[in-house]
């Protein structure tokens, strides 16, 4: 398919490519995970336990990377961490810079409190560059009476309550951004920070109990099966809302007919009939919203419910990035002329390529591979080396 | 190190300040010293980029020197063309106000890039009554040429259709209106 009708010189190429969806792709797996931690450390969501520190080490993992993609579409990708140090009220992109500065700094002191116990046995059992580390984690510390671990608590607590707000303006702001864009009518909506707010705790829980299922599985470790019902509930939950914002907001805008709906119509059931009606609303959205009900509500097999647990997460996994896709590409494949659409074509050695984005979405994994060296993901691990 | 139940909490207090008291120091120390003057960007930046060498001029200030081809340019199609955008800054040729350097010159098949760069029918952007696009070698065959021809040898670069006028007035061919 070529581009169609009448399309301005300016708007033929699509310049937020891919490493625009990865972005918030990214961040909402921050978000998800972290939604996870907040609700065993605030809420006592008691049966979480099993993930409650791996949603944290994820969380970290996935921040630390959450600015490649920005930075890669910009050319600098060296630059990904100046982001958190050059934060400026004055310019609606750069005002993240506070948000994640103050995300990151959170995260991290959560994970130092809630790791202590475990760094200071650690830093007993280990030896030279290592003992160094933990040394420098514990803060130089090995106090681990009732009293220390009280205050502790207490002050988990507190960040993680004040990191729940951290984390929804972390996401919603980049629906905001979107949101933001007064001349694009199919992004020009405030209903943007909720639905990219509610798709990212969608996605978060849905790479936890992915990761979760399959980490556990590969290392031939039992899996807890109440703390996967738990997060399935969970994510029932929000994917309702996720989904049901995401249809209200299509719902909506063509009952009001607003100002260039014929533009925005044109667009959902031409160029993205597939990749929006097709695939994430049949297939990625409808199939796994009749997967949760069933998991949800009747009584399997463990090996069963593990099974599609982890099949519901894969699909609500591609639905999140679809959703992305179709609002960051789709959004962009409208000509301002209103008359005509664009098309994009995905290369793969681009510099915002394929292969660039398999590089980026591997880089977290690997920044978790190397953290789980420091930060024991399992309390059985713990329990078995003790 | 003695600690007790609360030393860590301290320490972590302790660095987080050192972290902000240096991050401070650092943002002092390493911002330009006009930056936030008018806003928040470098100041001198303005004077930096207003000071840089011109590079681009107008259809005006090429064709004072070339009247041959002023005249030729200025009655074609692609009088609102600007020279540069064929032949290349200006400043690669002119330099306070003496030739400096020879402007390349396209010739064969880089006639046949440089026409397609607009005239090419792939590009679905640009409608017909606006500019003319085709396919090649489509367009030759259909001129019954040889398709190794290059676009020069029927259109006049300047005035693109120069000789076709010329040669349907003298063969007596009348456009169909």
């Amino acid at each position: 398919m070529d581009a169609l009708n009448f399309v301005f010189p300016n708007d033929l190429h699509v310049h937020w490519s891919m490493m625009i969806v990865l972005y918030p792709y990214l961040t909402g797996l921050v978000d998800g995970s972290f939604i996870v931690a907040a609700l065993y450390y605030v809420f006592g969501v008691k049966s979480l336990k099993p993930i409650s520190r791996f949603s944290l080490v994820f969380a970290f993992a996935f921040l630390s990377c959450a600015m490649f993609p920005l930075l890669m579409h910009l050319g600098r990708p060296e630059r990904n961490h100046n982001m958190m140090i050059t934060p400026s009220p004055t310019s609606a992109m750069s005002g993240a810079g506070f948000i994640f500065t103050v995300a990151i700094i959170l995260i991290g002191l959560i994970l130092l409190l809630v790791y202590r116990p475990t760094f200071v046995k650690l830093r007993l059992k280990s030896k030279g560059i290592m003992n160094i580390l933990y040394r420098v984690l514990t803060m130089d510390s090995t106090n681990l009476s009732p009293e220390s671990l009280e205050l502790d608590r207490k002050i988990i607590k507190f960040l993680v309550a004040i990191g729940i707000p951290v984390a929804t303006v972390l996401h919603g702001y980049v629906g905001f951004l979107f949101g933001g864009v007064k001349a694009n009518p199919s992004w020009s909506t405030p209903l943007m920070p909720v639905i990219f707010l509610f798709s990212a705790c969608v996605s978060g829980i849905s790479a936890l109990v992915l990761a979760y299922i399959v980490i556990k599985k590969l290392r031939n470790q039992p899996v807890d099966l109440g703390c996967v019902r738990t997060c399935i509930n969970i994510l029932a939950g929000f994917f309702i809302l996720a989904f049901s914002f995401e249809m209200l907001e299509v719902f909506s805008h063509s009952y009001l007919r607003t100002w260039y709906h014929h533009a925005v119509e044109g667009l959902l059931n031409g160029p993205l009939f597939y990749s929006f009606w097709v695939w994430q609303v049949g297939i990625c959205s409808v199939l796994p919203l009749l997967l949760l009900g069933w998991l949800c509500l009747f009584k399997m097999k463990a090996s069963v419910f593990k099974f599609f647990a982890a099949t519901v997460s894969i699909i609500l996994l591609l639905q999140v990035l679809l959703m992305r896709w179709n609002v960051v590409i789709g959004g962009q494949l409208m000509s301002k002329s209103t008359r005509g659409y664009t098309q994009f074509h995905p290369e793969w050695f681009d510099k915002e390529g394929i292969i660039t984005v398999i590089v980026l979405m591997s880089l977290p994994f690997i920044v978790l591979f190397m953290l789980s060296k420091i930060f024991p993901l399992w309390l059985e691990e713990e329990k078995a080396s003790s | 190190m003695k600690s007790s139940y609360n030393s860590h909490i301290k320490r972590i207090v302790l660095g987080l300040l050192i972290f902000a008291v240096v991050g401070f120091v650092a943002k002092m120390v390493l911002t330009p010293k006009s930056f936030g003057k008018y806003g928040p960007y470098r100041a001198d930046a303005i004077d930096e980029e207003a000071n840089q060498e011109i590079r681009h001029m107008t259809n005006a200030s090429c064709l004072s020197c070339h009247p041959y081809e002023a005249n030729i340019h200025l009655t074609g199609l692609h009088k609102t063309i600007s020279c540069e955008f064929c032949h290349g800054p200006y400043a690669d040729h002119v330099k306070a106000g003496k030739v400096y350097g020879k402007l390349p010159v396209k010739k064969k098949e880089e006639i046949k890039v440089l026409c397609l760069r607009c005239h090419n029918k792939a590009i679905q952007a640009r409608p017909g009554e606006v500019i003319k696009t085709v396919i090649m070698p489509e367009h030759l065959e259909e001129q019954k040429v040889k398709v190794s021809h290059t676009c020069d040898q029927c259109h006049h670069v300047h005035a693109p259709l120069k000789y076709i006028n010329r040669a349907k007035k003298i063969v007596g061919i009348k456009e169909k209106s």
